[in-house]
């Protein structure tokens, strides 16, 4: 049964060889698979600046092996609308303690017949929800976001779609929401919460809060 | 078009937001006339794509078609050749009608298709494919004598149309976040694992059910096709495009 663990600088050791898959999957789905050769590693692990203590990832994990995963990041650090899709946030990416930038979200491909999907997004919506998170910034590739919309995401453009790799993709604000939650876990027929939080858990906002100060 | 300077980002956003605030389909249809009207359309359909099994005119979510061309495109079935459907369910990608490909010699009915609907001032057109998260399939086509699509206006159409793709659907179609045609979520992804060698006991590991729920699955899925067995519902399933492997 596959279920979404919450990985932290607090609580990474206990996942060593779950996060090299991780880097690995990534490098599979971002570089071989979406071919965005800006990120190819010789040693096929995908990292980039924001791997760093600050990031939270939210993986899902079927007996010991990575289906999919997603990446979350304090906002109020430079992330990767700030430094690297701003002309994607014309006009203008909201940035706070409890705002965080989404990225790397990814489902291997021998799983995406929808419900792994509906688990990392309700994933996300509930560990945000719990940890007093109210919206997440991203950028998405257009025929994505209909899938968003569908799972009862409320997303909120902030500019218009721009090529990024041969992909129309847009910047988007996304409100974290019980009602999304709701949708999505009705949508992917999940009964209750599949997020595991193991070792050590520092609430996600605290340590916002010791960066920004 | 007609030499109006359009602020493209503007008119999109303004649309999208007044989006939120519309209640009923016909409100929206009022709106999309509005907006979609500055870059030339003069008509549009929001449907979803039926399988072999749906009929077109059951699918379909609201219209402004002209007079009489609904009634063609469904008395002679339309929707099985047509090649702007047919691109439609191939791409994820918004495409210009110019671009849906079809060989007038060897397929006459996609050239009729589409020359019949000339003669209803729709002979250029815009169309955005949707592929939802479980299987579903719509789209969102439009089409005028005289429309702009270029990279200047592309960006903020394919936005325009997503958005008022999504307040439709939340408007009148409850049912359409279901899965395409009859299967559930739990009878594709059944399928899908047998289609990729697994035996019942396998896909149990695999989704956290047992054995017994799974071929449960398997056996309710034969009966929805019409399948004497596993391997002729997993065939038939990939048919119907129910599920892809």
């Amino acid at each position: 049964m596959t279920q979404v663990h919450v990985v932290t600088r607090d609580n990474k050791k206990l996942y060593e060889d779950h996060i090299d898959q991780f880097f690995r999957l990534r490098h599979d789905v971002f570089v071989s698979e979406r071919g965005w050769k800006d990120l190819e590693k010789p040693d096929k692990r995908e990292t980039d600046a924001y791997d760093n203590d600050h990031a939270i990832y939210l993986i899902a994990i079927d007996k010991d092996k990575v289906v999919g995963g997603q990446r979350l990041y304090p906002t109020v650090l430079p992330h990767m609308i700030t430094d690297v899709f701003s002309h994607l946030a014309r006009r203008g990416a909201p940035r706070a303690f409890n705002i965080f930038e989404w990225t790397r979200y990814f489902v291997v491909k021998e799983r995406r017949t929808g419900r792994a999907d509906c688990r990392l997004l309700a994933s996300f919506q509930e560990f945000c929800l719990e940890e007093g998170i109210t919206q997440a910034t991203a950028v998405v590739e257009m025929w994505w976001l209909p899938r968003w919309q569908q799972a009862g995401f409320k997303v909120r453009p902030l500019g218009l779609p721009t090529m990024v790799e041969g992909q129309p993709c847009v910047a988007a604000a996304i409100d974290i929401s019980r009602d999304t939650l709701d949708r999505v876990r009705s949508l992917g027929g999940l009964r209750g919460s599949c997020l595991v939080w193991e070792g050590t858990r520092t609430p996600i906002l605290d340590q916002v809060a010791h960066v920004a100060a | 078009m007609a030499g109006r300077v359009l602020d493209h980002a503007t008119e999109a956003f303004a649309f999208i937001d007044e989006l939120d605030r519309l209640f009923t389909a016909d409100h929206v249809v009022d709106a999309m006339e509005r907006s979609f009207s500055l870059f030339g359309f003069e008509n549009f359909i929001v449907t979803g794509l039926p399988n072999p099994r749906e009929r077109f005119e059951h699918m379909v979510l609201l219209k402004k078609w002209p007079a009489g061309w609904f009634e063609i495109y469904s008395k002679e079935d339309y929707v099985r050749v047509d090649p702007i459907i047919r691109l439609c369910r191939n791409t994820v990608q918004p495409f210009a009608w110019s671009e849906a490909p079809y060989d007038r010699a060897g397929d006459p009915r996609a050239a009729e298709v589409m020359d019949r609907a000339t003669d209803f001032r729709m002979s250029e057109g815009f169309c955005l494919p949707i592929h939802g998260i479980n299987g579903y399939e719509a789209c969102l086509s439009m089409s005028g004598v005289d429309i702009d699509i270029s990279s200047r206006t592309k960006p903020a159409l394919h936005l325009m149309t997503i958005y008022a793709f999504e307040r439709i659907r939340q408007l009148l179609s409850p049912t359409s976040l279901r899965s395409t045609g009859t299967l559930t979520l739990r009878e594709r992804e059944t399928l899908i694992w047998a289609a990729a060698g697994k035996s019942a006991a396998d896909t149990g590991d695999i989704l956290g059910i047992t054995e017994r729920t799974v071929t449960a699955h398997i056996v309710s899925a034969c009966q929805k096709l019409g399948a004497a067995n596993k391997t002729q519902a997993v065939a038939r399933a990939i048919h119907h495009r129910l599920i892809r492997i």
